[in-house]
């Protein structure tokens, strides 16, 4: 059982609870603190990088300067000033890309210490070793992890990407932005701020003046991605903005399944995290992008953290195309974050599977948005929401159907569960249906784990924290279910480890 | 980003700048950019028979025993039936106290219906129009039937404001009714003030038809002290623009509010509902249930928020918002949100936007039903569930008998 | 009363034929059941003969006392005498029974020329029908079907069925879902109303309800066509083999 898995993990945790919390002692390069126009220019030098990309961050930047931080979220941080900030370091030694021998071992040790080997063969696993066989599948099927494909990006830069030969035999580009710009710049310009425009929001506008790598994903037609992608996010450097871009774009009935992970080391100050992350799906094609942020959430007295401010957006631009988001937010002080779908190829589908939970001081601010534009376009939204502690957690999310979304379907279920009488949790789903031929249902509720549950889990030998990792992992089960194999194991371990404290 | 806005004619008018849709509120209703013109505050001259024929329309005419009528924000005492309004003659001991209030301006700080301290605009607006109103304070249990009645003539386009006070004593109890009825274009403004002591009971039955050319904005404050129980349904049916808001707030615990409501809108109405219950106290049930049904290019909107405050524990807090779109142009929006700072509750919400269903739809026909009284029979049961909340059996077949007309004449 | 021909239908959303070249002719006072596998397409049958949206008829036709069935409103082929008690009845919230009936009765007059009821005549005419399938007043206070078990559902059905006393009965799976007291229930309403002028359509997969609802005529349907047809001893035989060889027959 899955159950007793988590429970076993719970019994282990040590009191320092962030295990990902460590610093590589590495020597970086930086470009000169603060933002400006010339700051644009250099990351845009460093990278190598086409004219028209660089005029296209300028504009971004420019139309940034003239907008201002959003308020409506339900989150409340100290101004950010953005001129004390890094926007970009590298570590030093990774002066040109490399291949994986020659990189530096204290970066390589510091993937292995997260449970990410970057050797090719070995697997992405949280606690598992290769092979070993996965506990959690319900049906009692013995599953072993598949190969997965690594872009490790440290700070401002993508470290390594594995599996690209295997990958390239199937059509499939997989590699830093940087080195798409590059290599690939005809794709690039064709589709990057597509989905979201440059001057989209504060911080997207932010991303795009000065993001400084990421991943690019582009499926052929008809190809099915034969492994899971990865991307592996570090912050490491002090004061430094990590603003990285991805792009994926899935051709005509093809597939992809994307994963994503996050840590930053544990420090004082706030870090700043502003993503921006397109997905295009072409007709028949279908997009899985997973997520597991675990960034350093800040003391339980709410000191340090990451500031995750990141805008999703995937675009079923073909007929019969398919983006599902799932997510796992354990991590980061704030979260800002609505992975969304426009909806506009004809029985398009768009999924919203997310696990949210809050501790400590946290405050997360997160849901989707499913914008309706194309005929007998479905989508679904199931999202669970955990506050514990003194956090706040929100949900927010948006569905609507525009008049000439004919025969659109959305069903929402939305649910919270609250830990402790210090904590909030709150929803605000706005439902906008423009023509009577949609049908849109939503639920939400609250509820709590009851004394007389409690007491049950108690007389039969469980602790207060294990019941409690018991019904959590019962409560976030829907969602769990739409995670690869590969998270699941690592999730599972996280929701124990991000209640700790939570009880009692 | 914060531009200054140049006022417009209606702002002019008002003397204040109204809200818009970039307030996270009035996002749906954009209230700015919709009176279009001045509503200036002037005296109307009334004809008397306009005002017998409209009184005559209204579908609630002849419930009420005892009667309040005001004709374009003025009292007039000729159409009231409350034999006089001196305590002397409803003597203290009857239990109703009634009196009229003239230009009742002071802003009170209770009416905000939020912590922010910033005034509610439409409160705002109703104190700048220097409103009329009665105050009614129940102090035992009063089974006939009260009525509150707001006629508008049809007259040159102007404001006319209402504001009345509604307190039910410990321990007492009373069934009201609010009606809204019109000719011509107007803004009409109103402030319902309800205060229910311990234990009081207050039925409320508000019916908005407004003239088809009007602009309702209303506003309900309510506190419910221990135990007290609020039961409270509006059928929205007229005006151009509707905009109610209503801010429930539980100051005593064991206390329980109901609120419920149906629309039925055509043509190019719109109606937009923004409700706020604060659960202050432990123990408190709120139930609000509403059923909508748009037709044509009607836009029905639902905006409703709970909040459990820390402490409140065991609060029951559920909401339902139900769409029924009978035409492909018709809208329905909604905003069902919840802020829960207290972990031993119980709180959820439902909303749910569609046509008619289909299947319903075959089973009856299947049964010899034709499709349009199937329709009307299908109609008719979704805005029902709502209806079967008002208790009082006279004015609920009255608000049926109304129902069944305006499918009727669809 | 009833004849079809050549029968082809297809699913509208999907493009699929289900009833390829269907035939079947039925008098006044007879029962026929029409037995068959899962998706041989005996619900899409009924639901066809009742007038569901979703299908569509690309060849033959389905003629009813000398009209064409096909071309008419669900609603019109109810007032005409054809009756679908649902496999599955959909529930209907706000709509009590007692007024969905009085309502349905009433339409169905209507649409004949006949007069209408009065209420007490109404009312007692369906007291006496409900008590002799166990239906209580409070079940017909309660919404359409809503909240009704299995069983109380398909007693509703030939409750409605023994109130607009219809020509054609069409049972679409009556006996899913019942246990055995409960169908004998349904099976004894059911028989109160055969009568020399009432014809029924029986559709079972099973033939346990047919030991309760006698047929005259069993037709077994396989692959959308109609494979077999003989007396009642033809669903024992079934009973015993399954549908296995008629599947082969059409493969």
């Amino acid at each position: 059982m899955a159950d007793q898995d988590t429970i076993d993990l719970v019994k282990t945790i040590e009191v320092d609870k962030y295990k990902y919390g460590f610093e590589t002692d590495i020597e970086s390069d930086y470009a000169p603190k603060g933002l400006n126009e010339d700051i644009v220019r250099f990351i845009s030098a460093k990278k190598g990088e086409p004219a028209w990309m660089l005029e296209w961050r300028l504009e971004a930047y420019r139309a940034w300067t003239h907008m201002e931080e959003p308020t409506w979220a339900k989150v409340h941080y100290p101004k950010i000033d953005f001129q004390d900030l890094y926007y970009y370091a590298a570590p030093k030694s990774m002066a040109a890309p490399k291949s994986l021998d020659e990189i530096d071992p204290k970066l390589l040790e510091t993937y292995a210490k997260l449970g990410i080997p970057l050797k090719e063969q070995e697997i992405l696993a949280g606690v598992r070793k290769q092979g070993e066989k996965s506990t959690l599948d319900d049906d009692g099927n013995e599953v072993t992890a598949g190969r997965v494909a690594i872009d490790a990006v440290f700070d401002s830069v993508s470290v390594v990407t594995t599996f690209k030969a295997e990958l390239a035999k199937a059509g499939v580009i997989f590699c830093s932005i940087s080195e798409a710009l590059r290599e690939h710049p005809i794709l690039v310009k064709q589709y990057l701020g597509s989905v979201v425009p440059a001057g989209d929001n504060y911080y997207a506008a932010l991303n795009a003046g000065v993001f400084s790598d990421g991943s690019f994903v582009y499926v052929p037609p008809g190809v099915r991605c034969p492994m899971e992608l990865s991307t592996y996010f570090r912050m490491n450097a002090k004061n430094t903005g990590q603003f990285e871009r991805t792009l994926i774009i899935a051709d005509k009935g093809s597939y992809v399944s994307y994963l994503e992970g996050c840590t930053a080391p544990t420090r004082e100050e706030s870090q700043l995290h502003a993503a921006v992350v397109e997905l295009i799906a072409l007709d028949d094609a279908e997009i899985k992008y997973s997520t597991v942020q675990n960034w350093y959430p800040g003391d339980a007295e709410g000191k340090g953290g990451v500031y995750n401010f990141v805008t999703k957006r995937g675009d079923c631009r073909g007929a019969r195309s398919k983006i599902s988001w799932t997510q796992v937010e354990t991590g980061s002080a704030i979260t800002w974050k609505y992975p969304s779908c426009i909806l506009r190829g004809e029985s398009s589908r768009g999924e919203f599977y997310s696990i949210a939970i809050s501790n400590g001081r946290q405050q997360v601010d997160s849901g989707t948005k499913m914008i309706h534009l194309g005929k007998n376009s479905s989508s679904r939204i199931v999202s669970k929401g955990i506050a514990a502690g003194r956090s706040d957690n929100t949900y927010r999310g948006l569905v609507s159907a525009h008049r000439k979304a004919l025969n659109a379907r959305n069903f929402t279920q939305c649910d919270s569960l609250l830990i402790g009488d210090q904590c909030g949790a709150h929803t605000v789903p706005y439902i906008e249906a423009k023509t009577s031929t949609a049908i849109f249902e939503h639920e939400a509720t609250t509820s709590k784990i009851s004394d007389d549950q409690m007491f049950y889990c108690m007389s039969r030998g469980l602790s207060q924290e294990e019941a409690v990792a018991l019904f959590v992992n019962g409560f976030v089960r829907d969602v769990l279910q739409q995670l690869p194999m590969e998270f699941m194991a690592e999730t599972q371990k996280l929701i124990g480890i991000s209640l700790e404290g939570s009880v009692g | 980003m914060s531009i200054a806005l140049q006022p417009t004619a209606a702002e002019q008018a008002f003397g204040m700048s109204l809200p818009h849709r970039r307030m996270e509120e009035w996002r749906w209703t954009d209230l700015r950019a919709r009176l279009d013109k001045p509503y200036p505050s002037i005296d109307t001259a009334v004809d008397e028979k306009s005002v017998a024929r409209i009184m005559a329309a209204s579908p609630l005419a002849g419930i009420a025993k005892y009667r309040a009528v005001f004709v374009n924000g003025k009292f007039d005492a000729t159409n009231s039936t409350i034999p006089a309004l001196l305590p002397s003659v409803i003597p203290a001991q009857a239990g109703i106290h009634l009196s009229i209030k003239e230009n009742r301006v002071q802003s009170d700080s209770r009416l905000r219906g939020n912590d922010d301290g910033v005034d509610d605009p439409l409160v705002v607006l109703n104190t700048s129009l220097k409103p009329e109103g009665v105050t009614l304070h129940f102090s035992s249990n009063i089974t006939v039937l009260v009525e509150i009645m707001h006629i508008a003539t049809n007259a040159a386009p102007r404001a006319v404001a209402l504001r009345n006070h509604i307190e039910v004593a410990a321990g007492a109890s009373a069934t009201i009714i609010e009606t809204f009825i019109g000719e011509g274009d107007y803004v009409l403004s109103s402030v319902t003030e309800l205060e229910l002591g311990e234990g009081a009971r207050l039925d409320r039955i508000k019916l908005e038809w407004e003239s088809a050319k009007a602009n309702h904005l209303s506003q309900v404050v309510a506190t419910l002290a221990k135990d007290a129980r609020l039961n409270e349904f509006t059928l929205t049916s007229g005006a151009a623009l509707n905009r109610q808001n209503g801010t429930y707030t539980f100051v005593g615990q064991n206390a329980d509010a109901k609120i419920s409501g149906a629309y039925l809108l055509n043509g190019k109405q719109h109606a937009d509902t923004c409700l706020v219950v604060d659960h202050k106290v432990p123990h408190c049930t709120s139930r609000e249930l509403f059923k909508c049904v748009m037709d044509d290019h009607a836009r029905g909107i639902f905006q409703g928020k709970v909040i459990v405050r820390k402490h409140a524990q065991k609060t029951d807090g559920k909401q339902s918002s139900h769409a029924l779109l009978l035409s492909e142009t018709a809208e329905f929006d909604a905003k069902p949100e919840l802020e829960i700072y207290a972990d031993d509750v119980v709180c959820g919400h439902g909303a749910t936007s569609g046509d008619i269903n289909p299947d319903h739809l075959f089973y009856l026909r299947s049964r010899g039903i034709p499709e349009a009284e199937a329709k009307s029979l299908l109609i008719a049961a979704f805005v029902g569930e709502a209806f079967d909340n008002v208790e009082n059996d006279d004015v609920r077949a009255a608000l049926v008998n109304f129902a069944e007309d305006w499918l009727r004449q669809k | 009363m009833l004849k079809i021909e050549n029968l082809h239908v297809k699913l509208e959303d999907e493009n699929r034929e289900i009833l390829k070249g269907l035939s079947l002719s039925v008098k006044p006072g007879e029962v026929h059941a029409i037995m068959g596998p899962n998706g041989s397409g005996k619900s899409t049958l009924s639901y066809v003969l009742a007038g569901r949206d979703g299908y569509e008829v690309t060849e033959g036709e389905a003629m009813f006392n000398g009209e064409d069935l096909l071309a008419m409103d669900p609603n019109t082929r109810a007032a005409k005498g054809v009756f679908l008690a649902f496999q599955y009845p959909i529930e209907i919230p706000g709509v009590a029974t007692m007024q969905f009936l009085k309502v349905a009765l009433n339409a169905q007059r209507k649409a004949r020329g006949e007069k209408e009821l009065s209420i007490p005549e109404f009312m007692r005419f369906v007291k006496d029908r409900a008590a002799k399938l166990n239906i209580s007043q409070d079940m017909l206070k309660r919404p359409v079907n809503v909240g009704f078990s299995g069983g109380e559902k398909k007693r509703a059905e030939v409750l409605q069925m023994a109130v607009l006393e219809p020509s054609l009965c069409i049972l679409d799976e009556t006996d899913s879902g019942l246990d055995i007291d409960a169908l004998k229930v349904v099976a004894d309403g059911v028989n109160a109303l055969r009568s020399p002028v009432r014809a029924m359509i029986v559709i079972t997969h099973y033939q346990r309800l047919l030991d309760y609802i006698v047929p005259d005529f069993v037709h077994v349907l396989s692959a959308g066509k109609i494979v077999k047809s003989g007396g009642k001893e033809l669903a024992h035989e079934l009973e015993k083999n399954g549908y296995a060889d008629y599947a082969e027959k059409v493969a």
